[in-house]
């Protein structure tokens, strides 16, 4: 099934780069003053520090919003339909976008996650989150239900 | 400047096509069409015309210019905040036009917003397109790949937090819906007229993105309008009653080009051109006679009239209920129908009939309106406010 993957340039392709490189999530961090930061910026908004590195994060975070598809204009993403797309705030505070496997019905405001990355080329990567629990078996793998990039 | 500039301009000429679902005019001519009507409309010949803001995409002022037959434009600049650029394009009229950079400027707009994704077999292909302008960077690298290329996708992730913050029920969407449609019946122009809807019919329609069903999203149309913006004083010796830019303003989120990071994710460009417009135009929420609320989606609308004034955050649902904003109440809202159910011109259609409001020559017509409010909402967020009152 054909699915978008895109091919990032710029400071979000080295993102995307050093996430493949440490097979984890890696988020952005000033080196002037330490906050995480992302999507990718130039400067920091706190201290103006230009100079920042890609550091690997727990991939623990929560779900602060989702957005639950009917359809979709894209035929691997509409193959799964309904799916939902969370709004994840990690741990460290920065919050980005990740595809689940998890029925929508399941998901609520506040749940807690875990987040992994899937590597779609040399340059991109997805990212994955699912609820953190320790009653699942670890056999429960995202691709369990279905993977829109298969 | 600022002393100079608000309720020294004003709206002179309006013009508008069909909005319609299949056109066999290429989007180039529904363009022109609007453009030509407008200026006929303020009784100026494009000779007159010498600002030019072009819609976001599809022609440029040169070409506009050629094809009209405008000489000599001053002043031109593009003004790229998706639905919220019409609206704001008022006040950059008016900064050029007080400024002295030019004397009549005209704003258009036009798309082939339904025949550009299902052309009619023997349409004659076209290669112009929308200048996605500030979203696109963002939507293709961090939002298409998580299968959220849509505008109803993007806004559901704030509008899913706004819903189960304050426990938005589906009646406030329903009522923005029904409303929107009510109006369009009697809108001369309007896609939907001969199409009521129904809480039935609202009810049973399927999600989109959810909290989104079908007849929450505006409607994909064929469609072009334009107007014309002259200062006061010229305005007065014109055929139509001057329609007056009292005040405006624009607005946008933090950061404006990605929803996930905002301290706020409901607080939207609007919250922060909202207070602008009002100090600028000298007036509060409750003098305004007629809103033409941009209503690309309805809990968008909903968020909108909180970020106005009208109802505390959370509180919207009381605002559209019993009535209120139907023709009638306290607070007509998008008399022509909106982007819900005339079409969707990308807000320039609000001007336009918030202008006709004014006049007194609306086919909805709110009996003695004077002061008429209009938003527009693009991009990720991007606002834009205009306030509009009869010259007195
Ligand atoms: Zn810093």
């Amino acid at each position: 099934m054909r699915t978008y993957v895109p091919t990032p340039e710029w400071i979000v392709l080295d993102w995307h780069h050093a996430c493949i490189a440490a097979e984890l999530l890696c988020i952005q961090r000033c080196t002037g003053c330490g906050r995480w930061r992302h999507p990718p910026r130039r400067f920091c908004p706190a201290c103006q520090s230009d100079q920042a590195t890609f550091e690997p994060v727990t991939g623990s975070g929560s779900v602060l919003s989702f957005a639950v598809s009917h359809r979709s204009l894209d035929p691997g993403w509409q193959a799964h339909a309904p799916y939902a797309t969370l709004l994840v705030e990690l741990d460290e505070g920065p919050r980005l976008l990740a595809a689940t496997t998890t029925p929508p019905g399941e998901i609520r405001i506040g749940q807690r996650l875990a987040v992994r990355t899937e590597a779609l080329s040399e340059n991109f990567v997805l990212v994955w989150a699912d609820p953190a629990s320790h009653d699942e078996p670890t056999s429960m793998a995202p691709r369990a239900r279905g993977n829109p990039h298969d | 400047m600022g002393t100079d500039l608000w309720g020294t301009t004003a709206i002179v000429g309006v013009g508008e096509t069909d909005y319609v679902r299949g056109s066999d005019r290429h989007v180039c001519d529904l363009i022109l069409d609007a453009a030509m009507d407008a200026i006929t409309d303020a009784g100026l010949k494009p000779a007159d015309i010498n600002g030019i803001i072009p819609p976001p995409g599809y022609m440029s002022t040169e070409e506009i210019a050629a094809h009209l037959g405008v000489p000599d434009v001053a002043y031109h600049v593009s003004v790229l905040m998706g639905g919220a650029s019409p609206t704001a394009s008022l006040q950059t009229a008016a900064m050029a036009i007080a400024g002295g950079l030019a004397d009549n400027v005209l704003v258009c707009m036009g798309w082939n917003g339904y025949s550009a994704l299902r052309p009619k077999p023997d349409a004659r292909p076209t290669k112009r397109v929308m200048n996605l302008g500030p979203m696109g960077e963002t939507v293709r690298n961090h939002y298409a790949p998580y299968g959220l290329m849509s505008a109803a996708q993007h806004y559901s992730l704030y509008l899913r937090r706004y819903v189960e913050t304050f426990g938005i029920p589906e009646d406030a969407a329903a009522a923005v819906a029904i409303a929107c449609r009510n109006h369009a019946q009697l809108n001369s122009k309007a896609l939907m007229r001969g199409a009521p809807l129904s809480r039935a019919d609202y009810d049973a329609a399927p999600f989109i993105a959810e909290p989104l069903r079908k007849f929450d999203c505006c409607v994909e149309t064929d469609c072009a309008t334009a107007v014309v913006v002259t200062s006061l004083e010229r305005a007065r010796d014109l055929v139509h009653p001057a329609v007056v830019y009292l005040g405006g303003a624009e607005g946008h989120p933090e950061p404006a080009d990605e929803i996930a990071n905002r301290a706020n994710l409901l607080e939207l460009g609007i919250h922060r051109a909202a207070p602008r417009a009002f100090a600028r135009a000298g007036v509060s929420p409750h003098d305004i006679d007629v809103l033409e609320i941009y209503d690309c989606f309805t809990y968008v609308v909903l968020l909108q009239l909180e970020a106005l004034g009208y109802a505390e955050p959370g509180g919207a649902p009381a605002f559209v209920a019993n009535g209120n904003i139907e023709l009638g109440g306290r607070f007509p809202l998008n008399t022509h129908g909106g982007l819900l159910s005339q079409g969707h011109c990308w807000g320039l259609n609000h001007v336009v009939e918030a202008t006709r409001q004014l006049r007194g020559t609306a086919d909805a017509q709110v009996t003695d309106a004077e002061l008429a409010l209009v938003t527009g909402y693009g991009d990720l967020g991007d606002g834009s406010v205009a306030i509009l009152g009869r010259d007195r």
